[in-house]
């Protein structure tokens, strides 16, 4: 068992940059004709950031669109990897980003949690006894053995949602998807992750929801443009955040 | 090793992408189990006629001998062509979660091993029904399996992430093992090229194998033990270096692709 003050994520310095390419050229063909094309422009993302995040904190990362935030989200669950800095994540680690992220549109829904918990290394086993919990939750009944093609992004959502949170994992990190359930399922997440953060798991979540914030977290994060602004109680980031973007 | 804990770590999604993968090819329709055997076959028939008949190789049992050599080759020129566009392919996933990448070149030649393995029943026909018969050194062939599984380990785990920085290498590579075809003793014994360019031949790791397939099915034959040693060192260098160069190039697949 995790002790209870034990560093879950610890952000080092961190820089991040993307390079946008004006008009890419993939090719070596295009690379040889249009060679001018190829005008690329360094854009820093993130900028020394440094933050350690411990054992059963709720963390709200807030900022304004193009602040970094799902880049640092991105950046924790390995996907990406920082230019300069270093991340460490201490645990099992689940990540939530996209819709539908690691779903095959023409299995069942049924099959697609077999494929997305794997992908989350559950083994066989452990997703056999998770199936009833993570359909349940995931209230598609007989849907489930329809084609995800078939879903609309509500029912898209609550699958990978059920899925996520059913994986057992010590952080959870969940970019803006919350939003496309309606009100009764955001309810539900919303109590399911309380039980979870009860039972001393870690998260961090990307969201716009200033009400979710200061329902559920222990912290909050404000970045702006790639720094971090503010870094403090939930309820004095947001009166400080509000104070400024509105 | 990391990639071991890895590997067992998420051995599910090992199992399902390979399944996925071999299962997909003959899920719908009992003519896909055919296919993967008539393909072969054509091809076979197209090779022995060009060069039985046409330019009158004098090699005796030609089909039987074409066949020991180009059914381990299209093991090896699947590999290398499919392992090129396989993280393309998966870039979807790939953006959006984590999970280790090698998994992915690596359930690509696993399955195309299995594959291997299904069509290795016309090698046994065609030695069976050719008039040639078997003996118990056709025990050799999982040591040869093997050793092939290394070197196709290796090259995809190079091909699968070049081609992510650069894309003309898939198209490359489809020339490439076409001349590549023609440069492997496949349609031809290596007896019959020039002794000055032998050499060529043999810096190509499926030479041996090929080799070492013929003389376990077509000449009843132990395998020449230095060739297989020789194939054996490559493939683990090919490992290594492929591996690290994987490792290298994967932090940037997810911005890439």
């Amino acid at each position: 068992m995790p002790k209870n003050n034990e560093n879950r994520i610890i952000v080092d310095h961190v820089y991040k940059s993307f390079n946008i390419y004006m008009d890419k050229a993939n090719s070596l063909k295009e690379k040889l004709l249009f060679w001018n094309r190829n005008k690329k422009e360094k854009r820093e993302v993130l900028k020394d950031i440094s933050l350690t995040i411990k054992n059963g904190e709720a963390v709200a990362l807030i900022g304004v669109n193009g602040s970094g935030k799902s880049t640092l989200l991105k950046l924790m669950t390995k996907i990406i990897y920082p230019n300069k800095g270093k991340i460490t994540t201490n645990g099992k680690l689940t990540s939530l980003l996209e819709l539908g992220a690691g779903f095959h549109p023409d299995f069942s829904g049924r099959e697609n949690i077999y494929f997305n918990a794997s992908i989350f290394g559950l083994t066989k086993k452990q997703i056999d006894e998770r199936l009833n919990d993570i359909i349940e939750f995931s209230e598609l009944g007989t849907f489930i053995d329809n084609p995800v093609r078939t879903y609309s992004s509500g029912m898209y959502m609550r699958l990978a949602f059920a899925v996520a949170i059913n994986v057992d994992a010590d952080i959870l990190l969940v970019d803006e998807v919350l939003a496309v359930g309606d009100q009764h399922f955001q309810e539900k997440c919303v109590k399911k992750m309380k039980e979870l953060k009860a039972q001393g798991k870690t998260m961090v979540f990307v969201t716009h929801s200033m009400s979710t914030v200061k329902e559920f977290c222990t912290r909050a994060i404000w970045l702006s443009n790639g720094v971090i602004k503010m870094d403090d109680e939930p309820d004095k980031v947001i009166e400080q955040y509000l104070k400024e973007t509105v | 090793m990391e990639v071991f804990k890895n590997l067992y770590n998420y051995r599910e999604l090992l199992k399902t992408s390979i399944t996925k993968d071999v299962g997909g090819k003959y899920k719908h329709s009992f003519l896909g189990v055919l296919w993967s055997f008539i393909n072969p076959l054509l091809q076979i028939a197209v090779y022995a006629l060009v060069f039985q008949v046409i330019l009158k190789s004098n090699i005796e049992n030609y089909a039987v001998y074409l066949c020991c050599g180009l059914i381990p080759w299209q093991y090896f020129s699947n590999v290398v062509i499919r392992g090129a566009a396989v993280m393309i392919d998966n870039g979807n996933i790939i953006k959006k979660v984590y999970f280790p990448r090698e998994i992915l070149p690596i359930s690509l030649v696993t399955s195309e091993g299995v594959n291997f393995l299904i069509a290795t029943i016309i090698i046994l026909g065609f030695v069976i029904f050719g008039g040639i018969g078997l003996s118990w050194n056709i025990l050799w062939y999982f040591v040869i399996v093997a050793i092939q599984y290394l070197i196709c380990v290796g090259i995809a785990f190079i091909v699968s992430s070049l081609t992510v920085y650069f894309r003309d290498l898939f198209h490359l590579l489809g020339v490439f093992m076409q001349l590549l075809f023609y440069g492997t003793p496949i349609v031809y014994a290596m007896d019959s090229v020039p002794a000055n360019l032998q050499w060529i031949l043999r810096l190509n790791p499926m030479s041996y194998l090929i080799d070492a397939y013929r003389a376990i099915f077509y000449n009843k034959t132990i395998p020449s033990f230095s060739g297989l040693a020789i194939a054996l060192i490559m493939g683990i260098v090919l490992c290594l270096v492929g591996y690290l160069i994987f490792k290298k190039l994967e932090k940037g697949f997810a911005e890439e692709l």
